[in-house]
């Protein structure tokens, strides 16, 4: 099999990397390992604020719709239920659809494999009821399963309030939020408002200290200045952060640098979003994690410059393009953080100057 | 956390253990990895490389851009022998771990 | 619990199956996961570890932590958080390793 542009991920940057390089003429790929295009977008109900200038406010779940419905009116080949599991030793893809295994050729690549949870240990964390944040979300919003009646959720991200609102508008009984640092992480005050006018106690300067149960978890110890407080319950959510999935940028020889306020280890990528891997691009969540909005735009950008690599487009119009995309990130990551767009700029710029290159000698 | 705390969840590597790596010099997640099979088991670390590297961090005070990423090999996740011996069209460097075995109907001749 | 209205997206499970698990019927819906129907019947113990033999259970929902290995139509570890209910599956826990080694698999 080949194809000009092979994208792997249909997740927010995936997919309009895709309608970018596609509506030129390309003729493009996209590896999903779910049955479903959208990523993460598919089980987010909440209201997402700060989307591009030319997309109006939506529901996660209906950004997806809605970029789905734009990549079905290309002729963007889409292998959902497919997962990509190596290189081949002349550059082609190792793609399976569980039966069988087979190379994909591609002119170029853009890996938009998104971010991955970060997990937080404690005593007893391998407890059944215990899950990542995300994974109790995608139980109540894509499979329509109350992950239990009485949930704490470990940390207070922005993303954690959400989760927290919709555990509780499901019903589940959100009997606690627990943040070990001394104020509440989330950014949205609104947000945060909405969780104490449910009634959601949140502990700040707390921890858990162990989990106990048989077979399942029962309880759980918080830890506030030295007093412990039992909670009897049946889930519990650990937000530990997100950060990027780098298996195959590491396969693909990749180098990295680390930026703590992007995730962490991140792949080294120049202002068009092509790694120093001359034919392998990136998007999303994989190149710093960030707001959906941004996502959007990375996407946008990898698209475009990929197709620039292919002659599909101008240098000249590929540079404009991205110059007036990159004032659209600046604009959407300085309100979400200011932290996360300066370590975006402090990425770019040490491009040529990676940290971690060596990596298959150790 | 205390000393019994698992922190691999496929190969049920302690805290303890891994703290007694990093006391004889492990510094990096490959490190503990060869020295404990922590990473070692189905997810192949992709659950415990971030929390092996909060601990190197705190018990060395090594910065974080010094804890190399761990090393990640083919296959990027879990994937049937059966699907990888399969009759596909192009023979490829992908299965040369299979190479020599030969297989008649789906049996090992 | 199967959420039949959702706060948000409305009435989403429509077409119910039976899965049975250690040979005992239970509902799911189709679009759910193994993993997430055994948790809307209450079942939250997917398996047991390698070596300390503790329960262990779905955990990240993404297929990439491997807590929720289970047996599904005689096929060991599968990732249940990946796999879609199918009426009339047959689903085992996880506790023990596969035997490998037999006539049957060539040895």
């Amino acid at each position: 099999m080949e194809t000009d542009v092979l994208i792997i991920g249909a997740g927010p940057a995936g997919l309009t990397a895709a309608v970018e390089t596609a509506s030129r003429g390309l003729d493009v790929t996209i590896v999903e390992e779910s049955l479903s295009m959208g990523g993460q977008l598919i089980q987010q109900t909440q209201v997402l604020g700060s989307l591009p200038s030319f997309y109006q406010p939506k529901r996660g779940f209906e950004l997806a719709q809605r970029l789905r419905k734009l990549v079905e009116d290309t002729s963007v080949r889409c292998l959902l239920g497919h997962r990509v599991i190596g290189f081949y030793k002349d550059g082609s893809v190792g793609i399976s659809d569980e039966a069988n295994v087979f190379p994909l050729k591609a002119k170029k690549i853009i890996v938009a494999t998104g971010a991955a949870e970060k997990a937080i240990a404690f005593p007893k964390w391998t407890l059944p009821g215990i899950m990542t944040i995300g994974a109790a979300q995608t139980l109540l919003n894509r499979d329509f399963v109350l992950p239990g009646k009485h949930a704490v959720i470990i940390g207070t991200s922005d993303f954690a309030m959400d989760v927290a609102l919709q555990l509780s508008e499901g019903g589940v009984q959100v009997k606690a939020m627990v943040e070990k640092s001394q104020t509440v992480l989330a950014r949205d005050t609104e947000k945060v408002n909405q969780v104490s006018k449910m009634g959601i106690p949140v502990h700040v300067n707390s921890s858990i200290k162990e989990a106990r149960g048989i077979g399942r978890v029962e309880e759980i110890d918080i830890e506030q200045r030295e007093q412990i407080m039992t909670i009897p319950l049946d889930t519990v959510c650990v937000d530990g952060g997100r950060s990027p999935i780098l298996d195959v940028f590491y396969q693909l020889e990749c180098s990295f640098g680390y930026q703590r306020e992007l995730g962490g280890w991140i792949p080294q990528y120049n202002p068009f979003f092509r790694t120093d891997r001359e034919d392998v691009f990136l998007a999303g969540n994989a190149a710093g994690v960030s707001s959906q909005g941004v996502l959007l735009v990375t996407g946008i950008i990898a698209g475009i410059n990929a197709s620039e690599s292919l002659g599909a487009l101008s240098k000249e119009e590929a540079e404009i393009k991205t110059t007036s995309l990159w004032k659209e990130i600046e604009t959407l990551e300085t309100k979400l953080d200011p932290d996360v767009w300066n370590a975006r700029i402090r990425h770019v710029q040490n491009y040529e100057h990676p940290v971690l290159t060596d990596q298959f000698i150790s | 956390m205390d000393k019994t705390t698992i922190i691999c969840r496929c190969e049920e590597i302690s805290y303890e253990e891994i703290e007694d790596v990093i006391s004889i010099g492990a510094r990096r997640f490959d490190d503990v990895k060869r020295l404990t099979r922590c990473g070692m088991g189905p997810c192949q670390s992709k659950i415990c490389s971030s929390l092996v590297a909060e601990i190197i961090h705190d018990k060395t005070g090594l910065p974080f851009p010094e804890i190399p990423l761990p090393r990640m090999r083919m296959p990027i996740s879990p994937i049937k022998i059966g699907t990888l011996t399969t009759n596909s069209t192009t023979f490829s460097s992908v299965k040369s771990v299979l190479d020599e075995v030969e297989l008649e109907d789906g049996k090992v001749k | 619990m199967h959420i039949k209205h959702h706060p948000i997206l409305g009435e989403q499970l429509q077409k119910q199956v039976t899965i049975y698990f250690k040979d005992e019927p239970y509902t799911a819906y189709e679009q759910q996961s193994v993993a997430a129907a055994l948790l809307a019947n209450d079942i939250k113990q997917l398996g047991v570890s390698r070596n300390l033999v503790q329960p262990r259970g779905m955990f990240c929902s993404r297929g990439r932590c491997c807590s929720c290995y289970m047996t599904v139509n005689g096929e060991d570890h599968v990732r249940t958080c990946m796999t879609k209910v199918v009426d009339g599956m047959k689903i085992y826990p996880n506790d023990g390793d596969p035997q490998v080694r037999s006539e049957s698999h060539g040895d």
